[in-house]
Order: C-alpha cells, then sequence, then structure tokens
C-alpha cells in the first residue's frame, strides 16, 4: 500500500516514467539497501494504478532507447494520496521477533535465554555504531532531510537497547513465571443458560 | 604492541570481612588508534578500572602494561613521569581550574613536565585551535559553555602527545547535543590523531561511536562487542566519504 501511495506522490510531483519512479522512490526511502524497489513491482503497481483511474499515461517519450510511457496523476488520484498523506501510520512497536525468540529460548532450553538477549544487544550496537558514522557523514545543511531519517533510526535501536537493560536483570523472574499461553476456552456450544 | 593490556588484574579493597572485589582477574588489550567504551552496572568495577589503567592507584595482583611497560615494577616517581607523558584523562566534571585561563589549562601537564612556557603555550594553542576553541584562549572556564570547558580538557589530555586517553563519563554533565559533539571529537581522537581511547559510559548512544564495547559486571569483563571491523576499515569508511564529497 505505502509503495503504491508513494508512486502516488511522485506523480502528483510530476510526471514520469516507470524506471525513473523506481530510482526516484528507492532515493527517496534512504537509498536502495533501505528499501529496496523490484521494477517489475513497479509495473504492475502502475498498471493497476490505471486501471483504478488514479493516473493516466499521458505520452510516449523516445529519446534514442526504447518507447518510455510517461503517466501522470488524475483528480482522483490527487484525491487519494490527500487521503493517504492523512492518515496516521501504525507502527508494529509491540509486534518483536526477538520477544518470540527470547521466549521460545526461556521454553526450550535449545540456547540459554542470556546468550539469546547478548547476540541481540551486540546486533543493534553493530546498527547503531553503522547510523551514528552514517549521521556524522551527512552534512545537515544539504541533507538534512536525510540526517533526521537516521536519526529516528538511531532513536529506536536506542530504545531497543534501554529495553534490554530493563530486561536483563528480570530475565530469571522471566524464567520462573509461565510462558504466554492462550487463554483456555470451552470447546463447542456454550453451556445453555437456564 | 598493544597500547594498553592488563594481566590478570585484581582489586581488592579493605580486608578481612570488610573486603570488597573490585575486580576479578581482568584481561584487556587495547590496539593502538582504537575507541573502547566500557559499560556496566554502578558498583562493576568501571572506575576502578581506570584508576588502575592510568596508574592513580596501584592493583592488589595482576598487572597494567601500558605501551609494553609492566606499571608494578615502577616507582611512584617513575610512574607520575609516564602517566603524564603517556595518557591523558578527561573527567566527568571537567576539572580545569577557575584560576587559569584556556590557554594554561590545556598548557598544564606540559609545564608540570618542565618544558619552557613559551613551548607550553604555543603547544596548547595548538591542540585548542584543533579542538575548535582557537578563538577562546584567554577565557577563564566560568566564562566558558560545559562543552567548551570539556574541550579544553581533551586539548590538555592531548597536549603532551599521549598514548591512550582515559575518559571517565565525559559526556556525563553534558545535554545531549553537547555530548554528541564531545563524543565525535574523542571519535577524532581516534581515527585523526591516532591515539587510543577508553571511555566509560552509562548511555548506548554514546557507547555506539567507539570500536569495541567491553561490558563489565563484578568486576570482570562478561561480554564484548566487536562495533567496526578493524580501524582500517574506518580508515576505508572515511576514504568512501571523501570520495563522495
Amino acid at each position: 500500500m505505502s509503495v503504491r501511495n508513494a508512486l502516488l506522490g511522485l506523480l502528483a510531483q510530476r510526471p514520469r516514467h516507470g524506471y525513473d519512479l523506481h530510482s526516484a522512490f528507492e532515493a527517496l526511502a534512504g537509498g536502495r539497501e533501505i528499501w529496496e524497489l523490484k521494477p517489475a513491482q513497479v509495473y504492475t503497481t502502475l498498471g493497476r494504478l490505471e486501471e483504478g483511474g488514479l493516473i493516466t499515461p499521458e505520452r510516449v517519450a523516445q529519446d534514442g532507447g526504447p518507447e518510455k510511457r510517461i503517466y501522470a496523476i488524475t483528480p482522483v488520484g490527487q484525491q487519494e494520496l490527500a487521503q493517504w498523506l492523512q492518515t496516521p501510520v501504525e507502527g508494529q512497536h509491540q509486534r518483536n521477533e526477538f520477544f518470540l525468540k527470547l521466549m521460545l529460548s526461556v521454553a526450550t532450553s535449545v540456547v540459554d535465554p542470556y546468550l539469546v538477549l547478548r547476540a541481540q544487544r551486540a546486533g543493534l550496537y553493530r546498527e547503531l555504531h553503522g547510523l551514528t558514522r552514517r549521521r556524522s557523514a551527512t552534512n545537515p545543511a544539504q541533507a538534512l532531510a536525510t540526517m533526521l531519517l537516521l536519526e529516528r533510526a538511531a532513536m529506536h535501536v536506542e530504545a531497543d537497547l534501554r529495553w534490554l537493560e530493563m530486561l536483563e536483570p528480570r530475565l530469571d523472574e522471566i524464567r520462573r513465571q509461565p510462558l504466554p499461553a492462550p487463554e483456555l476456552r470451552p470447546r463447542g456450544r456454550p453451556p445453555r443458560s437456564e | 604492541m598493544a597500547i594498553v593490556e592488563t594481566r590478570a588484574l585484581s582489586k581488592i579493597y579493605g580486608s578481612g570481612a570488610l573486603a570488597t572485589r573490585a575486580l576479578h582477574g581482568l584481561n584487556l588489550r587495547v590496539e593502538p588508534g582504537t575507541f573502547v567504551a566500557v559499560m556496566g552496572p554502578s558498583g562493576c568495577g568501571k572506575s576502578t578500572l581506570l584508576q588502575l589503567l592510568g596508574g592513580l592507584d596501584r592493583p592488589s595482583s595482576g598487572d597494567v602494561l601500558i605501551e609494553g611497560q609492566a606499571l608494578a615494577g615502577l616507582s611512584d616517581d617513575a610512574l607520575t613521569t609516564l602517566r603524564r607523558r603517556r595518557i591523558g584523562f578527561i573527567f566527568q566534571s571537567y576539572n580545569l581550574l577557575p584560576v587559569l585561563s584556556a590557554l594554561e589549562n590545556a598548557a598544564l601537564p606540559l609545564a608540570l613536565d618542565g618544558v619552557r612556557p613559551a613551548e607550553a603555550q604555543a603547544r596548547a594553542a595548538e591542540w585548542l585551535s584543533r579542538v575548535g576553541l582557537g578563538d577562546r584562549l584567554s577565557h577563564l572556564p566560568g566564562e566558558l559553555s560545559g562543552g567548551q570547558q570539556q574541550r579544553v580538557a581533551v586539548a590538555r589530555a592531548l597536549v603532551t602527545e599521549p598514548a591512550l586517553i582515559l575518559a571517565d563519563e565525559p559526556t556525563g554533565n553534558l545535554d545531549s547535543h553537547a555530548a554528541e559533539a564531545i563524543t565525535q571529537l574523542l571519535r577524532q581522537v581516534s581515527d585523526t590523531w591516532g591515539r587510543s581511547v577508553l571511555m566509560v559510559t552509562h548511555d548506548p548512544r554514546i557507547a555506539a561511536y567507539a570500536d569495541r564495547i567491553i561490558f563489565l559486571k563484578d568486576g570482570t569483563i562478561v561480554e564484548e562487542t566487536q562495533l567496526s571491523s578493524s580501524p582500517s576499515a574506518a580508515l576505508s569508511a572515511t576514504a568512501d566519504v571523501m570520495e563522495v564529497l
């Protein structure tokens, strides 16, 4: 959904062809290593947007190479874009893969939970180190938005690290408590009330 | 050769039933030009470690080697000289002398080492301008912000061209902006000026600037994380940036 709407937004900026959209999206998202898009995805998305009447092929450009269809956003597309921009993004803050790993290491004794925690901490610190280096190398006078995107990522990693610090001294107590399990619900038809 | 190395370093304070084991058989190696962060809960032995590495206190057993020189065999005078010439200290509360100017503060270790005042001041001025305080030489500490005072302390630590910088919570008294700026300066101390830096901190964001983090608990290293592959990797990263610019 976000890719589809972002492409719509890039077409609201100005008419573009598929290849142009592809590279513009990756650059905007923070680089290919952050959000890689398959060219095929761009073309199927463009097809669907056109079917829905949100964009329209404006003209065909041919500058020596193969023909390129240039798309423009329609008024309906503009409306849909405006709505998307004003809808808050829901972060999946509670859904956490590391939490699954930690709880399953507690439940199974395949790997010591402390090792699982330490591996995670090491990974987070390496990530934060990389973000810090890249942020230091970013010039805020030219690329303030990129710097703030890096800052956002650093803040989230930092929050995860602080959470691990909070969790570590409580790990033994977590091990003593029962693993979160499904609530027991009576099966079949509920008993008829009198 | 490692800049600093410890061998089964232990420190016990007090004796008998009241004895507290602050460090317990700690082994550590810091290579030239690396930036190491030391983390751990309070009471884990971080401060004791810095005291022993800096030769400010003697271990109960084990030894510290600075550039291959074992501290245990040194007389107090020889230890003081080595500390003054090869180790720079940075503290949480800057520890500048309030009646001396930035220039006089930064020149102090050289003055104590018997360097002629004119030369000491010239070298101090050079370091102050490298840390961005070239226009604050005659200011008193009280006329400088916290971040600027800590920069004076960094210049003072570097003025003797030491091999090792020991920093004890250097950003503990600073707001987050100044804290990052000082840590970037410490990064530069390692990347540009090739010194080894050992920094105690509580702050994950500050620790993440280092090449390596060691976690202390109950007087020993319980965990160690390499953040960048090696100093040469850091150099090639710098080269990449230079190419882009």
